[in-house]
């Protein structure tokens, strides 16, 4: 399980050096409808591989920095909302739209279904490669904001969130929930739900193509990363005997390099985000706050 | 003044059905009654399987804009037509569901993409966030005018088709799913079987904005911070596309199920459009739950309902949980 891919570490410094070699000349322009009398959000514009001009709401609070920060990797979808009110009263928030999303889908646009498995046959063509920069691009923007306390940096999302945080250190805080890349081959047998379903839908088109499918994958999955880790990560897992739960991801459990927790999700979206509030909040430093407000003024 | 706690049970809303409300809306379906539908289907190898086959769906509809959608159909060698027809429409930012895990369980299944949304968008896109306070200021422009349209065109679509019983036809979605769950059943009351509506969006938008800073309700908070001097006027063009002033329209059948502790669709808006309702109809509230409404548990109850009613004839097999 946790055996590495032949040439993954050339794979993925290779990347680095691609985006090491080019500028990320971030631009800011500040959003006065998304703006409150607590922070200014803004829309930042940072610069990845390609090169291709990707963005993200950046919302600052107002005063004194600098302040615990929050990155919120990009889902699987085409759009990645605003940041929480709640949270941008309590950190700088960066919220991140990978190539090919709303906001960010020009000259490029994802195709949903479709995303998951384009140029998926090669580990040299897919589309998660550069998706992958942009989020590590994402990372380096956050980490360097002088408003940062860069004690206090947390990373929260699926897979995308994991692997960054192991190749960007400067996380000291990880959520991580609704793993896709994790045994991705194996989940594909069980399910038919989308977005998996669109890898089903692939290697039924194409079924020669397993092998090397299955070996583009391997890179992406957080199995053969996780070990460099250094942040404390909560992962939420799911029910016993089920794909996310405590017996499917143990093997990844065990390899995260830091302290890991569990939270075991209790399908009650009410008592889950606040218990994964609370959790943040306390590691940052801040006041946990529900997003439901149970009494009115 | 002390906090009070939330009892949204006995929640009353505030919102006004305009006199005109029926001329309105009664006006937009016979002005897209005048275009013709010109569907298209376009089988998509790709994504079918030995069980259904997959289409890619386009038709015509409000101000000439053409709408996208998946068509999921049981292939006749799994299970022979008639089959009941199922619109499964979408939530606010999710991607519109390619619905073939419902046409497994023997529905002929269209996943609707109203204007704006991906592949419906090359003539009208608002963006995200923008739809929900798109032209918000005048009720003849305004984002969901032809939003609602184009999810009943799919009940149009629905009615091209042979394979289709046109005397079984359901609708269901979550979050603004729910809401068009709720606007096509009242606007195509003709036609629809029954609904099964989730977290019901675009009900007391304006109540709902007051009691949540979660998106995309916050887009109005954020409208009106800017521009405080308009509130008259979002709230006239609002009462025109309030599922409140709909919910008594429907006929069919309703099952609605919500959160009550939905930060993004406040549990007091849906107990309000469930208690406008006069058709028969259940509620169901799930104790600690968000904007999910419960679904882990609720999708059976869900795929009951729509089977009790539907009648598929396939087998059984769990559909994909529905999302806002």
């Amino acid at each position: 399980m946790s055996q590495q891919p032949t040439g993954f570490s050339d794979y993925w410094n290779a990347i680095d050096a691609e985006l090491a070699a080019v500028p990320a000349r971030p631009e800011l322009e500040a959003i006065p409808m998304r703006t409150t009398h607590f922070c200014t959000v803004y829309w930042a514009k940072i610069t990845s591989i390609g090169p291709y001009r990707i963005g993200g709401y950046l919302s600052i609070p107002h005063g004194d920095g600098p302040f615990p920060a929050i990155m919120q990797t990009p889902k699987y979808g085409s759009v990645n909302h605003v940041p929480d009110y709640n949270d941008r009263k309590r950190y700088v928030m960066f919220t991140l739209m990978h190539r090919g999303q709303r906001l960010t889908d020009s000259p490029w646009a994802a195709a949903y279904p479709g995303l998951l498995t384009d140029g998926i046959a090669s580990k040299a063509t897919y589309i998660y490669r550069s998706i992958l920069a942009d989020c590590l691009r994402g990372a380096e923007f956050l980490q360097n904001r002088p408003e940062v306390d860069s004690s206090r940096i947390a990373i929260t999302g699926d897979d995308l969130a994991l692997i960054t945080a192991a190749r960007r250190p400067g996380f000291s805080f990880v959520h991580a929930a609704g793993l896709m890349f994790y045994r991705l081959m194996e989940n594909r047998e069980r399910t038919s739900a989308y977005p998996v379903e669109e890898l089903n839908d692939y290697l039924r088109a194409f079924p020669e193509q397993s092998d090397s499918v299955a070996g583009t994958l391997a890179f992406f999955d957080p199995v053969h990363h996780v070990s460099t880790i250094t942040a404390r990560t909560l992962l939420s897992v799911g029910d016993g005997g089920a794909v996310g739960g405590p017996e499917w991801l143990q093997p990844l459990k065990d390899q995260i390099g830091g302290a890991v927790e569990e939270y075991r999700v209790t399908h009650r979206g009410g008592t889950d985000n606040d218990s994964i509030d609370a959790w943040l909040a306390n590691q940052l430093g801040r006041e946990p706050m529900s997003k439901f407000r149970r009494t009115l003024p | 003044m002390p906090a009070t706690e939330r009892s949204p049970e006995t929640f009353v809303s505030s919102v006004q059905r305009p006199g005109d409300f029926d001329d309105f809306w009664n006006g937009l379906l016979a002005e897209v009654g005048e275009i013709p539908l010109n569907p298209t289907v376009e089988h998509i190898p790709m994504r079918s399987t030995d069980e259904v086959d997959v289409y890619e769906i386009g038709y015509d509809s409000l101000d000439g804009v053409r709408i996208a959608g998946w068509y999921c159909v049981p292939k006749e060698s799994y299970l022979p037509p008639p089959y009941p027809g199922l619109l499964i429409v979408p939530g606010y930012v999710s991607e519109p569901t390619l619905p073939k895990s419902w046409a497994k369980q023997g529905y002929a299944a269209i996943g609707v993409a109203p204007r704006g949304k991906l592949r419906s968008n090359d003539q009208f896109n608002p963006g995200y966030p923008g739809l929900l306070v798109h032209n918000i200021v005048d009720k003849n422009t305004y984002s969901y005018r032809g939003f609602y349209i184009d999810a009943c065109r799919a009940v149009d679509f629905a009615l091209t088709r042979s394979e289709i019983d046109h005397s079984r036809i359901g609708v269901h979605g979550s979050s603004q799913g729910g809401a068009l769950t709720i606007t096509t059943a009242a606007l195509r009351s003709d036609v629809i079987t029954c609904g099964a509506a989730g977290a019901p969006y675009l009900c007391g938008f304006m109540e709902a904005a007051a009691l949540t800073h979660s998106y995309p309700y916050e887009e109005i908070n954020e409208y009106l911070r800017l521009y405080p001097e308009r509130e008259r006027q979002v709230r006239e063009t609002l009462e025109y596309f309030d599922g409140n002033n709909f919910a008594p329209m429907i006929k069919a059948p309703m099952l609605v199920y919500i959160g009550l502790e939905d930060d993004v669709c406040p549990p007091e808006t849906g107990f309000a459009v469930f208690n406008a309702m006069n058709c028969e109809k259940t509620l169901h509230t799930a104790e600690n739950c968000a904007h999910d409404a419960g679904a882990f548990w609720e999708m059976a109850e869900i795929e009951a309902f729509l089977a009790k009613h539907l009648q598929p004839g396939a087998p059984a097999h769990r559909a994909e949980t529905t999302v806002g």
